[in-house]
Order: C-alpha cells, then structure tokens, then sequence
C-alpha cells in the first residue's frame, strides 16, 4: 500500500539499468514494455534500451499505432497489446497428465513450476486488472494453484501514467491513472529521472539497494501534477452510477442487434482484455494415446464452442455472445466477484478489428438517467434573485450588429464553468436575458452578444467600466469528453459560433485526444462572419475549416452556399464521428439529415437548442419542450435525448 | 473399456501377428492439386504408428494397391466440377464408413470455384483445341453439396496437426478437436501483433476458421482465408470496415475470392469481384 507517509526518492534516468538488475537478481526475468511488430508487447527485458524509449502510442477504436517523440523517457506508452495476464495466467498450460502402461491408469497434475519474474512498468489499470483476476482465481472457496504460484513469484514495478490515450478510461472504473495498491515499487517517470515510492516491504528491501536519493519537493510535486493531467485529460467517459441495474433491464434493447451486425465475433476483445479469465480444456495426444496431457488454454464466450452442448450452442447469435460478455464485465462480474470486470484500459476498443467502442455501447444500451456532465454547483444561496457582479472590460466589435465583451472581477464559479454553459445578464432597468459564454480565461469570460432586441443592443453599446449582474454558469453544456478518440464535426452558423467557441478551445488544448476535427462554419456574408481573426489560427492548431457564405462580396474568394451543402461533400473516412450543432433550426435538421444519412449515431449528435429561458434553472416554464427544460436540462442535448421533440413543430 | 479397445491402447509390444483389425482407410481424389493428401505423406514421424493403427487400403500417391472399398474411412481430396465426379462422390459415399473431406477444394470447392462465375463453355474453348473431348460441370463445387459428409479438414493445404488429431480421434473413437473459431485466437495465444489494428493490412483472419495456428499474420501479411469461412463469418461488417479504410471497393471484394471464394459467407463479395474481372477477361468478350 501506498500511503501519503511513503518516503519519495528519485531514481536518475542514468540509473535504469541499476533498477533492471536489481530485479534480475537470483535469476528472475524482468518482463517489461517493448516494442515489436507496431505495437508494444510485454516480454523480457535486460536493459533500458529495450524499453519503447522516444515512442509514444496513438490508439483509437480499431487502431494502434505507435509515434517517435525523440524523447528519452522509457514509459510514455500507456497500455500495450499484450496484458500481464500472459505472465500470470498464461494462454496455454498443461493441467493433467493421464499415462496407461499395461494397462494401469496414472493421472498426474502436470504444471510447469512458476519461475521467479518482476514485472516492470505495471499501469493503475493492470495492477486493477492483477487483483481482479486475483479475487476470481484466489479468492473464491477454489484457488487456481497454477496462477497463485505465478503471481506469489512476481516482483511488481508499477509506473503511474502522465499520458492518457485516446481509448483509457480508467478515472471512469475508478482504476487509475493513481497507483493506489498492490505494487511493490511505484514510479512516475519525469524528464530527468524517476520519483520512487516503496509499496511494500519486499519493495522498500529493493529500494534500498538502488542509486537513489531523496526526491525534492520539485519533483515530488511535478510527478503528481503530471498525474493529475492525464486523469484530466481522461475525464468521466462512462456513467458508472446504476450501471448494473441499468445493464440488466436493458437485455432486450434493440442494440444488441445493432451492434451484432458489426461485430465479428472473432474474440480479440476477450483474449486482449487483462481480467478475462474463461478457458477451455484440449486434450494434446500423439496418435498412440499412451500419455494424453489436457491443457487449458484461453477461450472466449465469443466463441460457438463456448456454449455448446450436445444439442448445440447455447448462444448461437453474434448478439448473445457480445450481451454475454457486454452485462459480464460491467452488471453480473460485480455480483459474482463484488466489482467490476472492466478496469478501463481500452484494449478492447483498440484491438477490436472494426473499432466497436465498449463506452458508445454503454452509452446506447444502458443510458444514465442523466445523459451530461454533473452541473457544477451553482454559488450559495444562488437563485432567480442571486446576481454577482462583473465588469466589462473591453468591447471589441465582431460584426455590424455583434460584440465581444470581456468581463472580469467576476464571481469565481463562473470561471469553474463548461464549453456551451451561459449566464442571464442583467442590466437595471432591462429584462434579464441568457447568453453562452464564448470564452473562459483566467480571471475573466467572454460574451458575444448580438443587437438582437432592447437589452441585447443596450449592452452592445455599454462602455468599458459598465458593471452587470451575473447569474451562472447555467445548464448542461457540450459534452467534449464524448469526442475523445474520435473525429469531431461542428457545423455552425453566424452567432452560433460563439458558443462553440469555448469547445473549439477545449479542442485544441487537447488536439491529440481527438481525431480529426473539422469545423464547417457558414455566414450570411463575410462580414457576418465571427471571430475571423482566429480562424486562422484555429487551422494551424490543426482544426480543418470550411467556411462558405450565402452572398459573397467582392473581397470574398471562397465558397458560396449554405454549410450543409459542404457537409455533404466532406470526406469523413467512416472513422467514428461526434457532431456538434449550433445553428438556425433549419441548418441543423438539414445537417441532421445529413448525419443520419452518413450513420453517424443520434447518441453522438449534439445540438444546442434555443428556447425563451427565463429562470435558468427550470423552475419558470417558459423553455419547456417535451419532457425536457431547455435552460435546465440543456442547451445542449443529444440527438437520441431528445427523439422526436425535434420534429414536432410547435412543441 | 471393451477387452479389443484397450489390447490397442497397449500399444507398440504387439508384434504384427497378433495385431487386431485396423480401421481401412482410403484417400480419394476429385478435382485439386494433391497437396492435401501429400500432408499425410509428410506426417513422417508418424507414419509408422498411421499404419500400425491404420490400413491403408487405397492411396494412390503412396502405393499401387488398390482398394475399391468398403472403406471404413475415407479421405477425399478435390472438389466437384466434372459430371464422373458428381456421379462417384456418390459412389464413394456408399463405400465409407466415415467420409472425411480434406482441404478447401473438397471443403468449400476450391480456387477452381472462381469460375462459377465466369462463361464455362467460351473459356474452355479458349483452353483447349477440342473442347467437345471435355466433359465438364458450369462449376467446381464442395463435397457436401453433394453427399453427406461426417468431418472437414479446412485448409489449402490442410495443417498437418489437425490431421493428426482426425486420425487420434478415429484410433480412439471420439470426436476430433476442430475448432470453429476464429483465427484470431490463435494470433492472441500466440502474442502476434494484430496486422489489422497495429498496421491496417486487410487481413480476413476475424472471419476465417482457425486450425492453421496463425501463419501468415506470424509473418506479417494478412490472412487470406484458406479455411474458409467460421460459423459466424461477418463479412459484411469486415468488409465495409476495409472499405470506410482506403481499401477500394474492387480490392475489398477480391480479398474473398481466393481459395475458398464460394463458401456461402464470402460468395457474394466473390462475386462482386469476380464478375468484374470476368468482364474484362471473359475471351466471348474479346
């Protein structure tokens, strides 16, 4: 255990090889991170140069690609293809050996003894994934004696992850990126060296014996801030609240069939996952069955045979055996073995030949109840009558008829807002009114606000200085997490930008979590066009830009038309795809259509919808549509969320 | 255990006086290559404990006895695609015990299937000087499309192993250990990294039948099939994967027109492919 008293020592790079060979001693294989064939596998290691020094991997669903950085650091890949699982529970291990001579019967267990191993660079996930397999081999009334004595006779060398990949979420299953337990050495590797920690006894004893000294408190806190950032950069991408009993009562969902069609029952998931513990028994003879061994080998509930009997499978469609496995790892794992069987590492998604993402799944079969982020909390005693006030800063004119404002001196919960969350501004003497907030800063927000009626056109024309009352941050904004590995349409257009602009700007803080994002933005004319100046930059930052116009002038060069018509010329490369719509009502059920058309799933399509927002907290009716409350349960909301709500006119 | 079956378990002390009655066993041959029977050949180190347990009654390839049944087993190699054929699979049939198909020609109608889909009688005159000599069928077929079939051995050729493990099972009458899974299984057993995922070669290995032990992606390149397809072979899925992935859609279909091109999972993607380059090749067009 690893506990806030441990002391932290720094280990050098230079000093890698001293960490090897404190482990190789007594002849111990150190099994370790490489590279091999385009991916990292685990296999042996004796010396830092076989670890994936300057590489770094890039996965995605139904991709694994491994990226040179030229850095020196020896642990910058989060996961590799194989899982420790090899090395503790191996894919195939004699169980029995049956030998007749003169006709008398000998049945001998036939193990191969454990040999002693250390495991060097175990992440958060696979150490969760180690005593997941240990609680359903060891901990039931049967102990598998095989994988105990592997695991009795493995040193364990955790490494903390300062990266996340795109396909990691075990901040979700509450796996990592911290290693919490179950190591006997952590490290979180640093530029320069490694911060070390002894996790237990057997671990302080090997501590001792490497070049190390005591970690200042520059490193100690440098190791935790790069923690920190890739359990930032994870985020919560699945719903784990309810998630069993939401699993189960969903057995009939029509997705299992959905999913069904795309899956290959091939297995890869189950054979990659590190937790997955079913297996067959094969008896191996020569043709002369004097000695037949019986070996236990990897299998699948993926697999026909897994199921059969003699008068066939149990679970002869595609969609029983994703089901069986689907409600294993995430509903009936927790009543068998009292957790999860999932620890978040995405091997399954990686190394699933057509990129099905368990997460989406989840997401579409069981869906929470609540479909967004948690609201941030809004300030004490905050309600239809609670403003704070804020300054306006500068007013920089956008267009004709629209401004930027920045206003600072503000209330502090407003800067903990999200992309697509707004305030209601009050002015005295004007009905207060909501407006998304264009931009987070530190210290400051942005506010992009168009001449549209009395209060609109009084702030636009407020001078520097003018304070106004804030109420906010409001409503559920745009779930960036839900782009994550994957490739990001926005479409948008005129003023609709401004709320997209703060997820453009999650975007590109993050650039490499997401694939390939393109922003199709069209205006009246170019000079309705907002935020020009950035757009430039934007590009460089790697977002494609297509921008169009209905009336071009004469200083306008590029396309003319509306941004649906560029969307439908866009080449998306069939990867995964999230939308996010903000828009005229009929651009976005024209590109709707559009997204239906090329399958972009409902559950990965947000819109922004705008309604008479009054309160902002649900409680004054006027935004109501259906079943929802705009201001309350959006502005924001997925396609699926809303269903039909969007087509009914007059709702 | 009967007193017959276990004296034959006691193995190699018999003398080959009092060796009990071996199961008879043929090879047989339709339309293929011969690779598939000459595995049997090559399982060297076993031969001598094949005919301890076996007699092998008729093999053309091995010796020049010969044997027309009744076989308690038989082998047969080579796919239908000749009116004789069609006739004797029938006959053969009536003569075995167990029949036992070998290989992707028997199995799924072989390389030669492609023609299905092509002008049989405009290429036969395009071959042969006198192709009213020739008797042929408009297609090359499976054995089971024909008879009753009791066990497959996948494969072009078939693995040398399952044969082993058919010949095992018969000595000791159980049911031999074939899996229909996928290939992908043995890649994950055997640790070789996923071609598909890690460097996106088109590789049919997630919809083929395993039983090769996971050669070609061992060596880098992509599976092309030669088991054909397993029980729950989603090519449309794997297809359209290959497709959304810079494989054109010409390319995408080719991958499935290979060895085991009319296995009805992969036929129509065949097809598609097949019907293309026929168009372009067929001499009736020329």
């Amino acid at each position: 255990m690893v506990t806030a008293v441990a002391e932290r020592r720094f280990l050098p790079r230079q000093e890698l090889q001293a960490l090897i060979d404190v482990l190789a001693e007594d002849g111990r294989r150190v099994i370790g991170p490489m590279v091999a064939d385009g991916a990292v596998v685990y296999d042996e290691v004796h010396r830092p140069a076989d670890l994936p020094i300057g590489v770094r991997d890039e996965q995605a669903p139904g991709s694994y690609r491994l990226v040179e950085t030229g850095s020196e650091r020896a642990f910058d890949v989060t996961v590799g293809m194989t899982s420790w699982k090899r090395y503790t529970f191996p894919p195939t291990v004699p169980l029995t050996r049956a030998s007749q001579d003169g006709g008398g019967l000998s049945l001998e267990p036939a193990p191969e003894p454990a040999e002693p191993m250390a495991f060097l660079g175990v992440r958060a996930c696979e150490l969760a994934a180690l005593r997941v397999q240990d609680r359903v081999l060891t901990g039931g009334p049967f102990v598998d004696a095989d994988y105990r004595a592997r695991r009795d006779a493995a040193i364990v060398v955790a490494a903390q992850c300062t990266r996340a990949g795109k396909t990691c979420f075990c901040t979700s299953m509450g796996t990592g990126p911290e290693v919490s337990e179950g190591a006997d050495l952590v490290l979180t590797e640093l530029d320069d060296g490694f911060v070390v920690t002894a996790g237990s006894t057997r671990g302080a004893d090997l501590l001792d014996r490497l070049p190390t000294r005591r970690a200042s408190e520059t490193q100690s806190a440098s190791a935790d801030a790069a923690v920190a950032e890739a359990r930032d950069a994870m985020g919560d991408q699945v719903a784990t609240d309810g998630l069993h009993d939401r699993l189960l009562d969903a057995l009939d969902s029509p997705r299992w069939q959905e999913v069904a069609d795309r899956c290959l029952a091939c297995a890869n998931c189950t054979l990659v996952c590190p937790t997955c513990f079913c297996t067959s028994v094969s008896q191996r003879s020569d043709l002369d069955t004097a000695t037949v061994v019986a070996e236990r080998s990897w299998d699948s509930c993926f697999t026909a045979g897994f199921a059969k009997v003699a008068g066939g499978s149990f679970r002869n469609r595609r969609q029983d055996r994703y089901r069986q496995w689907l409600t294993h790892k995430f509903a009936t794992w927790i009543d068998q073995f009292g957790s999860f069987g999932c620890v978040g590492c995405g091997r399954c998604i990686a190394w699933c030949p057509v990129g099905i993402d368990v997460r989406e799944e989840l997401e579409a079969i069981a869906p929470p109840a609540e479909r967004h982020r948690k609201r941030p909390a809004l300030a004490t005693g905050t309600g239809p009558a609670t403003y704070s006030v804020g300054t306006i800063h500068s007013v920089t004119p956008e267009t004709a008829d629209t401004v930027s404002l920045v206003i600072d001196g503000i209330d502090p919960v407003i800067a903990t807002g999200t992309p697509g969350q707004f305030l209601m501004v009050e002015q005295p003497g004007f009905p207060a009114f909501p407006i998304s907030i264009s931009r987070y800063a530190p210290g400051h927000v942005v506010l992009t606000v168009r001449a549209a009626g009395p209060a609109t056109a009084h702030l636009t024309q407020s001078e520097p200085g003018t304070q106004i009352g804030l109420r906010g941050p409001l409503g559920v904004g745009w779930p960036v997490e839900r782009g994550l590995g994957k490739d990001v349409v926005i479409a948008t257009g005129g003023i609709g930008l401004a709320p997209l602009r703060p997820l453009l700007d999650a975007l590109v803080a993050s650039r490499d979590r997401f694939g390939k994002v393109s922003l199709y933005y069209g205006a009246r004319t170019p000079n309705d066009m907002l935020y020009t100046g950035e757009l430039a930059s934007w590009a460089e930052l790697g977002i494609d830009i297509a921008l169009t116009v209905d009336r071009a002038g004469p200083e306008w060069l590029g396309r003319v038309g509306v941004v649906t018509q560029l969307f439908d010329q866009a080449d998306w490369h069939g990867q995964p795809v999230v939308a996010y719509l903000c828009g005229p009502e009929r651009m976005m059920q024209v590109a709707l259509r559009t997204l239906a058309e090329r399958g972009i799933p409902t559950e990965r399509t947000f819109v922004s919808l705008e309604r008479h927002m009054q309160c902002g907290i649900g409680l004054c009716g006027h935004c109501q549509m259906g079943k929802v409350f705009i201001c309350r349960d959006g502005p924001v909301f997925s396609v699926a969320q809303l269903g039909d709500a969007l087509n009914v006119e007059g709702l | 255990m009967p007193a017959q079956e276990s004296r034959a378990h006691a193995g190699r002390q018999r003398t080959r006086a009092d060796r009990p009655a071996r199961p008879r066993v043929g090879v047989a041959k339709l339309t293929s290559c011969d690779g598939c029977q000459l595995t049997l050949l090559d399982l060297e180190d076993h031969l001598l404990d094949i005919v301890d347990a076996f007699e092998i009654v008729e093999f053309p390839e091995a010796t020049s006895n010969r044997s027309s049944g009744p076989y308690d087993v038989l082998l047969v190699e080579g796919s239908v695609s000749t009116p004789d054929q069609a006739e004797w699979i029938g006959e053969l049939r009536r003569r075995a015990g167990l029949l036992v198909t070998i290989g992707a020609c028997a199995t799924a109608g072989g390389i030669q299937a492609l023609r299905n889909w092509g002008n049989e009688p405009a290429w036969r005159a395009s071959v042969y000087p006198r192709p009213d000599l020739l008797e042929t069928l408009p297609t090359s077929t499976a054995v089971s499309d024909h008879v009753a079939v009791d066990a497959e051995l996948r494969g072009c050729p078939i693995d040398p192993h399952q044969l082993l493990e058919l010949l095992a099972a018969l000595r000791t009458g159980r049911r031999p250990q074939l899996p229909d899974e996928s290939v992908c299984l043995a890649c994950k057993r055997r640790g070789t990294v996923c071609v598909v995922v890690a460097e996106g070669i088109p590789c049919l290995g997630p919809v083929t039948q395993t039983g090769c032990g996971a050669i070609c992606p061992a060596y880098g390149r992509g599976c092309y099939a030669c088991f054909g397809p397993h029980e729950q072979a989603n090519v449309e899925s794997l297809a359209g994967w290959f497709r959304q992935h810079g494989v054109d859609d010409a390319s995408a279909a080719r991958l499935f027109a290979g060895f085991t091109a009319y296995a009805p999972p992969f036929r129509s993607e065949a097809e598609s492919a097949t019907r293309t380059a026929h168009r372009q090749e067929d001499p009736s067009h020329a």
